[in-house]
């Protein structure tokens, strides 16, 4: 019998309230993008598409999103290559072993980006890799990489241990069982790592900050300085954007697990 | 059988054994080798790309011209600087203790919901994770804004009669870094919370515990760990947070972040942000070992 | 040993349920008298679980009412009911020790500490884990975990002990032994009880009477006497015990005499009318128990039938017979086979120890 608790109740209502304050204020910027007038105003008073208009028409916002698409697409595919490989790596080595390496893949994350964003800085500046496309793809990798490794690491962890035994049992070469058994089964994993590292890409900032210099401007840090210095509607526009990409990609990388879940 | 013929045939057995040990050898150094190639790229481009970098810049936090600690010194030394360390020390804690709070509901909420509305509830998680901190960030900057709507529904409810100043002070950074770090409490709440078997409480209700009791004895130590893998996250984050306190924050809310980027961009003390690094990450080192045993880093990112 | 009951009686009037759209309990009456070990048996998805989750109060009955004692507890929530429940995987709290797990239900009711001890250390006498308070549950054996359940559930003094298939996770030597230790923890306390089970040895080991349940209904209640001996309809018969089941034809019903012929058999037998006994023109079907069955006496009336298969048993053989019909019967002899594979014997049956059943055509 479920019985009718006040305490679980009242938990129950302020779960769904901090759900609310999760989701809600991030689509702030939505209304404000839609303003006529040049001050950022929310709720709009006179709805307009101008800022939209402004930002698909201003050079330094279009070459923004080109260089974020250029690193964001260099960084997930250096990710997915090596975080594969790793990931098939770490299946195969003693537990002891694999916990180190798996720290040491995710010590990015754990020491603070400021930490290594001044340390790459520090040392790019000295080769030259600075204000470069390459420069900054490969640091952001080192953010994104983790999300490559534990992504295929679960679907790898879910891969009954006898099929490929089986394959090699029946005669197939090593690689022939990869390719027929293993990528399969690993495909969600890396579908849902590679989207998390793109946008992981995409969306940086502190070591973007740093990198980027004058030459290799990304759309965050276009976004930052908009913030930082001139506040106009054009960033909410910019901001609305990039949100409703962010979106779309999540909902395709559900639908993708989904599918890969049955 | 006499002695003579068991070591013949011991002899006979001795060469086929060998073989098969011998090439049982070759197949593991070659499946060996296979691994050490699988993990090489990873090793390799960590080492250069993370671990080199780290050590360049250790060397320089030694490289400073007092003396090969003075830039330990100095930080520590220095009531300012230390008062930024104890800031945002603070700010952390109150940032994590909130953050759990809130999130124990969420997730118990998540907890119970089926379906569709599980779906939806997820995503209300899930995608926070996804989107741009930077975003999100100017989203509260629009909304805490002195003609921004959180003001003027304060007004409208009578609650004040002018605007309040909402942003660039603690209230500020405090709402939005919450607002950035909450998922990370909740997730690992909500699958400590799955893991718990219903029949327990069943059991905790039949023996006649309330509700009230039922949580605390039963429910609450049974997911001690997820949210102690919360709260650890939940602090280690925003102790290197830079964005959120730099946007939203007044001139006062200096955060070890800040003070990093402020002596590499304003006063070009190399030596001094790198000291600052890794005073800030012999700190987080200290809280991860104390936090290890509760919690599987690994485990707790990729629920997203 | 206590003979006094302790514990209340309880009711049940019509109660029902269904999940969605299945009918896990049609409407069912049954009555557990105090101090009575009452057991529900039935093949999963029969609604014994569902019935001992209402007498718990974690189901609610759609309909009907349950009254325990005196009060009317439909709609009581499980922990106002003061009920002990012993669950499938015993549901032991994983962060709390033995003591601590058995003192739970005294703390909340607020109990001193000094009576706690007194009481958790007299019921781990009771099933035998002196000792092992500061033990971690996971260090306990299947055994000892159950036990520990059991303690848990009777400490409060229960009004009602509840046990979910409690045994099922043991292996059967350690099961046999706890058999007897409830049957011996019950017959000194004589609480009420009502047990779950789907395995048939089980129930007629320890209960004082056994509902056998199919199908979201009651078939039966009785004594495991009189459930395998006088089974009220085929499911019954062939859930309790071995059977054989012949079909019959009745030839005559006069009195309290009735007579009946074998199908494919000229001979008329006769045996004494009994309850729920089928109609002249029914079809019926003859329950013979294997250890019923004897090789018929030269110059006595029998049944032609040849040895399929001889399988000795230790003390016993139970022998496999085809009829001229094309039926198989099981035949059980203490003692070696009297007869080889392949060889033809006569049998015939005691009229006592038969029953004649409605063949209803509904399988087991």
């Amino acid at each position: 019998m479920r019985e009718r608790s006040y305490g679980a109740g009242f938990a129950q209502v302020l779960g769904a309230l901090v759900l609310a304050f999760l989701v809600l204020p991030i689509f702030a910027v939505v209304p404000a993008s839609f303003n006529r007038s040049s001050f950022i105003k929310i709720p709009p008073q006179a709805l307009s598409t101008r800022w939209y208009e402004a930002f698909f028409s201003d050079p330094a916002w279009l070459a923004a999103i080109l260089t974020s698409t250029k690193v964001a697409l260099l960084a997930t595919f250096i990710s997915l290559v090596i975080g594969t490989l790793a990931a098939l790596g770490l299946e195969r080595v003693e537990a002891r072993t694999k916990g180190l390496l798996t720290g040491l893949m995710l010590a990015p994350l754990i020491v603070p980006v400021i930490m290594t964003s001044i340390a790459l800085y520090y040392v790019m500046l000295d080769i030259g890799l600075h204000g470069s496309v390459l420069g900054l793809a490969l640091g952001h990798t080192l953010l994104c990489m983790p999300f490559v490794v534990l992504n295929v690491g679960i679907s790898l962890a879910r891969l009954d241990p006898s099929l490929p035994r089986a394959a090699a049992g029946l005669g197939a070469e090593p690689l022939y069982i990869f390719r027929t058994v293993t990528l399969p089964a690993i495909r969600p994993g890396l579908a849902a790592g590679g989207a998390f590292a793109f946008i992981t890409s995409f969306d940086e900032v502190v070591i973007s900050i740093f990198l980027s210099g004058v030459s290799a401007k990304t759309l965050p840090i276009q976004l930052w300085e908009q913030i930082r210095i001139e506040f106009t509607p054009v960033a909410a526009a910019a901001s609305t954007v990039i949100l409703i990409a962010t979106v779309l990609l999540f909902l395709l990388v559900q639908f993708i697990r989904s599918r890969g879940a049955t | 059988m006499t002695t003579a013929e068991t070591s013949r045939e011991q002899k006979i057995a001795y060469p086929i054994h060998r073989a098969g040990r011998v090439f049982a050898t070759k197949l593991a150094s070659r499946e060996a080798i296979v691994t050490c190639l699988l993990l090489l790229p990873a090793v390799l481009f960590l080492t250069g790309g993370f671990v080199f970098p780290l050590i360049k810049l250790f060397t320089l936090s030694l490289e400073s011209e007092g003396g090969t600690l003075s830039a330990y010194r100095e930080i520590i030394g220095s009531e300012v600087f230390r008062a930024v360390f104890v800031q945002t020390l603070i700010l952390a804690v109150t940032v994590t203790v909130i953050s759990v709070l809130l999130a124990y509901p969420a997730a118990y909420l998540l907890s119970r919901l089926k379906d569709g509305w599980l779906t939806l509830a997820i995503y209300c998680v899930l995608v926070p994770f996804w989107i741009s901190v930077l975003v999100r960030t100017f989203s509260w900057m629009l909304l805490l804004e002195r003609n921004g709507p959180v003001n003027s529904t304060l007004m409208w409810l009578g609650v004040t009669d002018q605007p309040l100043k909402l942003l660039f002070n603690d209230l500020a950074v405090h709402l939005g870094m919450i607002h950035v770090l909450l998922p990370y409490a909740v997730l690992p709440i909500y699958a400590s919370l799955l893991k718990l078997d219903p029949r327990l409480l069943q059991a905790s209700n039949g023996l006649g515990a309330s509700g009230l009791q039922t949580f605390l004895r039963v429910t609450l130590p049974l997911t001690a760990a997820g949210v102690a893998a919360g709260a650890t996250f939940v602090f280690l984050l925003s102790l290197g947070f830079y964005i959120t306190p730099m946007l939203l924050g007044g001139f006062h809310n200096l955060t070890v972040a800040m003070l990093i980027d402020n002596f590499v961009n304003e006063r070009l003390v190399w030596p001094l942000a790198a000291a600052a690094s890794f005073i800030l990450l012999f700190i987080i080192l200290v809280i991860l070992a104390v936090a290890a045993r509760f919690l599987s880093i690994g485990q707790m990112l990729v629920t997203r | 040993m206590r003979d006094s009951a302790q514990g209340n009686p309880i009711f049940f009037n019509e109660v029902s349920k269904s999940f969605d759209t299945v009918q896990a309990l049609l409407p069912t009456s049954l009555k557990v008298g105090p101090g009575e070990f009452l057991t529900l048996l039935g093949p999963s998805g029969s609604g014994k679980t569902t019935l001992l989750n209402i007498a718990a109060g974690y189901v609610s009955p759609d309909r009907g009412r349950v009254l325990l004692g005196n009060r009317d507890v439909t709609h009581l929530p499980p922990r106002h009911r003061n009920i002990g429940m012993v669950f499938q995987n015993y549901a032991l709290f994983p962060h709390l020790n033995v003591f601590d797990n058995i003192a739970y239900g005294l703390k909340v009711r607020r109990i001193p500490e000094a009576e706690i001890r007194t009481r958790v250390r007299a019921v781990l006498a009771m099933v035998q884990l002196e000792g092992f308070e500061e033990r971690r549950i996971q260090q306990l054996s299947g055994g000892q975990q159950q036990r520990v359940a059991l303690a848990r559930a009777m400490v409060i003094r229960p009004d009602l002990l509840l046990m979910d298939e409690p045994l099922s996770a043991l292996d059967r030597q350690l099961r046999k032994h706890v058999q007897l230790e409830i049957r011996r923890i019950h017959n000194e306390h004589r609480r009420t009880t009502i047990y779950v089970t789907h395995d048939q040895e089980e129930a007629l080991v320890m209960s004082d009477r056994i509902a056998v349940m199919s199908q979201g209904r009651i078939e039966q209640v009785g004594t495991p006497t009189e459930l395998y001996r006088e089974p009220k309809n085929v499911f019954v018969a062939r859930f309790l015990g071995e059977s054989n089941l012949l079909p019959v034809e009745i030839a005559e019903r006069s009195g309290r005499e009735i007579s009946y012929r074998v199908e494919g058999e000229s001979r008329i037998w006769s045996m004494q009318a009994h309850d729920g006994m089928p109609m002249r023109n029914d079809r019926a079907l003859l329950l013979v128990r294997p250890e019923d069955l004897t090789p018929a006496p030269e110059n006595e009336p029998g049944i032609e039938a040849g040895v399929e298969e001889a399988v000795y048993l230790g003390e016993l053989t139970a022998l496999k017979l085809e009829l001229a019909t094309g039926h198989s019967v099981w035949m059980r002899q203490m003692g070696l086979p009297p007869v080889r594979e392949g060889e033809k014997m006569r049998i015939r049956w005691h009229p006592q120890n038969v029953r004649l059943l409605k063949d209803t055509g509904r399988a087991a």
